[in-house]
């Protein structure tokens, strides 16, 4: 027998509890049972913990592959009841998106410019993230910013982390992303049912998760992003073709839910050339972006990852902080072809006079500013410069005033954001990968661009990556290869216009040649 | 009818009876709480003597408080109820009826064991618990074993002292003894337990106890489970003691002197298969509450009983097995294999009620006598009807009405079809209160 004994504050005894052999016997057994349930729930508990707290990075050794494929938080975070970041669908449902509406993308991802190689099944640029309770995927700063180029038609391309992608066409990869999602067939048995093809081996409980919360919420998530920018994917005479995108315009609807519709349709011209990401060092305290509206690389780097989907919460600091310490270093690629020494000496010396003080020569790529570099980093006025005004435009006044109300109480608020006037001068490290040129990619070739404006090519297509040696640029007289079609570039069109920036244009044809071969060696 | 089997005397050795029909042991709560009789039971038992029949086997009679089965039930646990037991032997007598004593220990099948056995477990050959209501028990002791054999000797000392005609060792229905008898309960290593041998050490030693007792010149017989089949409700259970098993216990029990051998079938009571007939669930659900706390298992029986939906689950166990036997004459078969390997005259329990299969059974070498409990609660004037040659014309339908209402009520028949109505029904269960004691 036992005896339970209940004793009121001052210590009297008020009841005695007792229990007979059965009731020992019975609640000894159920104690054991509400153990057992408890030890299973909290087993259970334990593992949707596991499953849906874990925030996991596929983690690479290499500081190569943690840029090409690593996570900068980009996926979808936050928190189960409030997610917030990411673009893309989870990894799963990512893997089999281009069978949700073949027609839509016959050639897979790869025809969109993205990059596979060998042993990864995901693209270049595309990071996988354990979040939320499922595999996710995100952009990183290798999906705009890692390009090719071949030698020759038939040569293997040579895959170049910090080239500018110009072979990507990333508004059609968001056009077809978002697309797909809300397409009639993105059902849950269709997707399902083509996630298990794929060897998803999804068990019951994450069928069920699927079916009832990751299929909807995508599609939910995918209406609201769509919507938001809706202008920039639908319009035809919006085009961003390979190699470009609209950096502020989507941030204007994304970050800050404007209605792109009531802008003037002007200011949803926006497309610029990606530009490249090595040797970042030496660019601390210039003016960055194409128009230098930031002069803090750390701040740039953010910008540029909200772009990929990432928010403060998301946000993965010592990872991205690792892709920063590399591109701070990365030296720009070497010209892979022969070049002539004495053309090129010539060269040097038309550079000196005409081009240093505002691009700094070829030790830039060593991390040495020329002396004379006395403009490079710094803005030139858009009267004075005379290029393509539309990308200039797009980012204004009222959308700089916006970037400082972003996160205004955390350490990743926006400081050095403002409204300029022109575009700012760029050093011209690895310049030969940069093509095509100008903030707008608007000229094809470094020799194009020494051309008067006027005798500049009028169209020509872009994403082709065999390399042109004797112009100094991508040949872009190539419409299609392999069934996969290249943007055709027409400079007549808003925002595409090549003019402006008429130096050297009167030189001889020569001294062309030769400054051309010399800006090889940068 | 002359001649009637079934009215010819039955010679044993120390006993004769008047004829082949036994009241088997049967009874409700309506004694003392505490044990002690009352004018109740004199009334109960003077139904049956008056309706004719031979011979009385008593209520179950525990030796011990521990031993009992419910409370309300008269014991044998003192020589203070020598004069109750001296009563009832008395006024059965009136009748030319004998009065035998059913020696009982409930062991672990202690369906209620009273405020008194609240706080113990009762005594087994086991620890483990009974599987049907989960009834919580231990292992005796060797000290424990010698104390409850001598329990079971003063209480034949008193049943003689009281004047009764003999007594019958309740070795049946998975009470103590079949406890230690049932190699699907035993499972003791020690010299009780193990070989057949040693599981019937303990009855063995009662019966010589018994005999030390009282001497070789009083009525002495054994109830025998022929077979266990104590995997009839739960498929899953051993399956315990065969007939062969059985026929070999009877042997030795007649070689240590018993006088007669009652035959019956079934490792706990009830059992799917003894008591015959139904099993029914709203009574279950009106009187089983009572039991609920008794065992481990109550509380989940009580809702298998009450819940409509659940109540095919637990019948769907119980009557699994019936159809292998018939409802009347339940385990005469068995009966008649024992009775080729014993001398002594052998009783039959199990469902008779039919003359013309009392007289076959008895005719055809089944078995000397029968016992009957449930018709003669019908009808207890059954002896004499069968005398004239008739049968009842409100038999009982086997329906078990009364096996669920012992636990609680005055045990009676309440089969409501049996009675003009339900009032005259409860008129009949609680005419065993009158005479009163003080009307």
């Amino acid at each position: 027998m036992s005896v339970a004994k209940t004793r009121s504050e001052d210590g009297i005894l008020t009841d005695e509890v007792r229990e007979s052999p059965v009731d020992q016997a019975i609640f000894g057994t159920r104690r054991k049972l509400l153990l057992l349930i408890a030890a299973v729930l909290l087993v259970l508990a334990a593992l949707a913990a596991w499953k849906f707290l874990t925030d996991k990075p596929v983690v690479y050794e290499s500081a190569l592959d943690h840029y090409k494929y690593g996570s900068i938080g980009s996926e979808p975070g936050g928190s189960l009841l409030q997610t917030v970041g990411g673009l893309l669908p989870p990894y799963r449902i990512f893997r089999i998106l281009p069978k949700i509406a073949p027609e839509k993308l016959p050639g897979g991802y790869a025809s969109l410019g993205l990059l596979f190689e060998k042993d990864h099944d995901m693209p270049i640029g595309v990071s996988r993230r354990w979040r939320l309770g499922f595999d996710q995927v995100g952009l990183n700063c290798a999906s705009c910013h890692t390009g090719t180029y071949r030698a020759a038609p038939g040569a293997p391309p040579v895959i170049v982390p910090g080239m500018p992608a110009h072979q990507l066409e990333l508004q059609k990869f968001f056009d077809f992303v978002t697309s797909a999602v809300l397409d009639n067939r993105f059902t849950a048995d269709n997707v399902i049912g083509l996630i298990q093809e794929d060897g998803g081996n999804l068990n019951a409980f994450d069928r069920y998760l699927y079916r009832t919360q990751l299929i909807p919420r995508t599609r939910e998530t995918t209406l609201e992003l769509r919507s938001k920018i809706a202008e920039l994917l639908g319009d035809p005479s919006i085009q961003w073709g390979a190699g470009r995108v609209d950096t502020f315009n989507p941030y204007k609807a994304i970050q800050f839910n404007w209605q792109l519709g009531s802008l003037p349709h002007s200011e949803l011209i926006g497309a610029s050339d990606f530009p490249s990401l090595w040797n970042q060092k030496p660019r601390v305290g210039m003016h960055l972006h194409w128009d230098g509206n930031n002069d803090s690389v750390d701040e740039r780097n953010r910008s540029a990852s909200l772009g990929t989907g990432v928010t403060p919460v998301t946000l993965d600091r010592p990872a991205l902080q690792r892709v920063k310490d590399w591109i701070m270093v990365l030296p720009p690629p070497k010209y892979p072809f022969s070049v002539d020494e004495a053309s090129a000496s010539k060269g040097a010396a038309i550079y000196q006079k005409l081009c240093v003080e505002c691009h700094a020569d070829e030790h830039f790529r060593e991390g040495v500013v020329a002396a004379n570099a006395k403009y490079v980093g710094t803005v030139v006025p858009i009267a004075q410069i005379g290029t393509d005004p539309y990308r200039l435009n797009s980012y204004t006044e009222k959308f700089a005033d916006q970037q400082y109300s972003l996160y205004p109480d955390s350490a990743d608020r926006f400081t050095h954001f403002r409204k300029t006037y022109g575009y700012a001068n760029h050093p011209l490290d690895g310049i030969w990968a940069r093509a095509p040129y100008l903030h707008n990619g608007s000229v094809p070739t470094l020799h194009d661009l020494l051309s008067p404006g006027k005798d500049r090519p009028k169209t020509f297509y872009r994403g082709y990556d065999v390399y042109d040696t004797a112009k100094v640029g991508f040949r872009t007289d190539v419409a299609e290869e392999n069934g996969r079609k290249f943007f055709r570039y027409d400079t007549s069109l808003p925002g595409n216009g090549n003019g402006g920036h008429e130096y050297g244009t009167s030189l001889s044809e020569a001294d062309k040649q030769s400054l051309v071969e010399y800006m090889k060696k940068f | 009818m002359d001649n009637d089997v079934i009215f010819q005397p039955l010679k044993f050795r120390n006993l004769t009876v008047k004829n082949r029909l036994f009241r088997s042991s049967i009874s409700g709560r309506f004694d003392n709480y505490n044990g002690s009789g009352n004018r109740a039971r004199i009334n109960w038992e003077s139904k049956f003597a008056k309706g004719g029949i031979g011979a009385i086997i008593t209520s179950f009679v525990p030796v011990h408080v521990r031993g009992r089965i419910l409370p309300n039930y008269a014991m044998i646990d003192n020589d203070d109820k020598i004069p109750f037991w001296r009563e009832v032997g008395k006024a059965v007598h009136e009748y030319d009826c004998k009065f035998i004593m059913q020696l009982s220990h409930s062991g672990r099948q202690r369906d209620v064991p009273g405020v008194e056995n609240l706080m113990n477990k009762s005594l087994s050959s086991t620890d483990n618990m009974d599987t049907f209501h989960g009834l919580l028990c231990q292992a005796m002791t060797k000290a424990e074993i010698k104390e409850t054999v001598q329990h079971f000797a003063d209480g034949a000392r008193r049943a003689r002292a009281a004047g009764l005609d003999g007594v019958e060792l309740h070795s049946s229905h998975g009470y103590l003894i079949t406890q230690f008898l049932s190699s699907a309960i035993n499972n003791r290593k020690d010299e009780y337990g193990g070989s057949l041998e040693n599981r019937a050490r303990f009855l063995l030693e009662i019966i010589h106890a018994i005999r030390r007792e009282v001497g070789d010149d009083f009525h002495l017989q054994a109830k025998i489970s022929a077979v266990d089949n104590n995997n009839a409700l739960y498929p899953w259970e051993k399956k315990g003691n065969t007939l062969e098993e059985s026929i070999q216990v009877c042997k030795w029990v007649e070689a240590a002197g018993v006088d007669a051998i009652h035959v019956s079938i079934g490792s706990m009571f009830p059992h799917p298969q003894l008591p015959s007939g139904g099993f029914p669930a709203d009574e279950l659900n009106w009187w089983y509450g009572g039991m609920a706390s008794s065992g481990k298992r109550g509380f989940l029986n009580y809702t298998m009983f009450h819940y409509k939906a659940l109540r095919p689950i637990f019948l769907g166990l119980w009557n699994r097995t019936k159809k292998d036997r018939p409802v009347e004459g339940v385990c005469a078969v068995e009966a008649r294999e024992i009775k080729k390997h014993v001398k002594v005259p052998i009783l039959n329990t199990g469902g008779y009620q039919s003359g013309a299969l009392i007289r076959k059974v008895i005719s055809e070498g089944y078995t000397d006598a029968v016992t009957i409990a449930r018709p003669l609660i019908a009808n207890n004037d059954l002896p004499h009807i069968l005398q004239r040659g008739e049968d009842p014309e409100r038999p009982c339908s086997f329906c078990n009405r009364c096996l669920i209402n012992a636990v609680a009520n005055p045990l009676a028949c309440y089969d409501q079809r049996r009675f003009p109505s339900r009032e005259a029904m409860l008129e009949e269960a609680m005419s065993v209160f009158h005479p009163a004691p003080y009307e």
